[in-house]
């Protein structure tokens, strides 16, 4: 997988780095398994800091899409759920557009439920 | 392959040839019907073969050496290995005469009782014609590489950094090594208890090729056995001139694993899309992957930018 980064974009470096792997997994070109370039040569290769990478793969981790062990590296999670990432993605996409839209969060939630049909 | 010394390399493959045919005749009054060919170190013959048939079947390895040699330098004129192939045939047709000019030597000095002893010296002589034909053949001019198909350049912004990242798993590779390993166990448990050892090579063959990562960035082309981390093949960035999308044939590229050919190299684990790089030094890198286009056109891209 392509791992891609614009320093000039307003949206933070390890946000970009943690859509491309949410990517990868959506699009099957990371699978279960597979396992992540380590921090420090992703860094290195995409010319950041290395914190800004571990920031990355810890935000992955708490997402429950990666497994981080000391040795082995960063790898893609046996139950990262394609599907349920899609959602995720979509919600993400949902909250983004209803905080630029000044929503409170329980009109968000007014929302979703109406959408229920 | 009009190079003057490529035509001298060939008249040397064909020499040996001339000589076998050429001593044969001088030779043919004294040479008896059937003549020793097989010893068993110093000591007397203990096989006999009809003269006829022996020198012949020299003859025959000969010429084929002759006509492998002038296939070459049409196939492969120019490339890097070509030497090397007319050495390999200079060898097989110089080891044919040395066989020749050994045991015919031999018979000659003594036909009652037929010793090989030093005549040996005669075969290596004719392995080592090969090397000599290599020196003669000399380094491939270095032409200046074919432009590489063009590839659509990543378009990367000025501030945009990118990193290729894959990791290749080969079933093929995993089960014919367990396969070969269950083999040699097998064989080994039954008494030949030295076979052990050769557990080695499929345990080592999954080790480095069963699971392979490949990254393409700023610094080039990397290839990682996947299970132990070893960095088995590095290319740098500056090393490539260019970066296609091929379908890989794995005869075409010596087979399946991590193949080296005159004038190519590939991590071959099935036929299929496959990435193809030309290096500057006029050589080819390949490995198959699902998704050439993508590193390919990252590749093309930092090439450029590195060339400013």
């Amino acid at each position: 997988m392509l791992f891609r980064v614009d320093v000039a974009a307003a949206e933070p470096l390890a946000d970009q780095i943690a859509a491309q792997v949410r990517g990868g997994i959506l699009r099957g070109e990371l699978d279960p398994g597979d396992r992540l370039p380590s921090a420090r040569e992703l860094a290195d290769v995409l010319d950041v800091n290395l914190h800004t990478v571990l920031r990355a793969y810890a935000k992955l981790r708490d997402e429950e899409l990666i497994e981080l062990r000391r040795g082995r590296g960063a790898v893609i999670r046996g139950d990262a759920d394609a599907a349920r990432l899609r959602l995720v993605e979509l919600a993400r996409q949902f909250v983004g557009e209803a905080r630029r839209q000044g929503l409170a969060d329980a009109e968000m939630l007014a929302i979703v439920k109406e959408a229920q049909p | 392959m009009n190079r003057p010394r490529t035509v001298v390399a060939i008249a040397l493959i064909w020499l040996p040839v001339v000589a076998t045919a050429a001593s044969w005749a001088a030779w043919s009054d004294r040479l008896p019907a059937r003549m020793a060919t097989h010893w068993s170190g110093t000591g007397p013959a203990d096989g006999f073969s009809s003269t006829g048939a022996f020198g012949t079947a020299m003859l025959i390895v000969g010429v084929v050496a002759g006509v492998a040699g002038i296939l070459a330098a049409v196939r492969a004129g120019g490339t890097v290995g070509l030497r090397y192939l007319l050495g390999l045939a200079a060898a097989m047709a110089g080891s044919a005469t040395g066989l020749w000019a050994a045991t015919a030597t031999a018979t000659l000095d003594n036909p009652a009782d037929p010793r090989l002893g030093w005549r040996l010296v005669f075969f290596v002589a004719g392995l080592a014609w090969g090397a000599i034909v290599v020196l003669v053949a000399g380094s491939s001019p270095v032409t200046t590489p074919p432009p590489p198909p063009a590839v659509t350049p990543l378009d990367l912004g000025p501030t945009e950094r990118a990193a290729y990242h894959t990791t290749l798993r080969s079933p093929l590779i995993i089960t014919a090594t367990a396969a070969a390993a269950v083999v040699i166990a097998v064989v080994a448990a039954t008494g030949q208890s030295a076979l052990w050892a050769l557990l080695v090579v499929p345990v080592l063959a999954s080790v480095l090729f069963g699971q392979v990562r490949v990254t393409a960035d700023r610094r080039g082309l990397r290839l990682t056995a996947g299970l132990v981390g070893l960095k088995f093949r590095t290319i740098p960035l500056s090393g490539i001139a260019g970066a296609e999308v091929a379908e890989i044939e794995p005869l075409e590229w010596g087979g399946w694993g991590y193949r080296v050919t005159p004038g190519r190299a590939a991590l071959v684990l099935r036929r299929g899309p496959g990435l193809v790089l030309h290096l500057t030094d006029g050589r080819r890198f390949a490995v198959t992957l699902d998704d050439p286009g993508t590193p390919a056109a990252l590749l093309t891209a930092l090439r450029a930018r590195a060339r400013g």
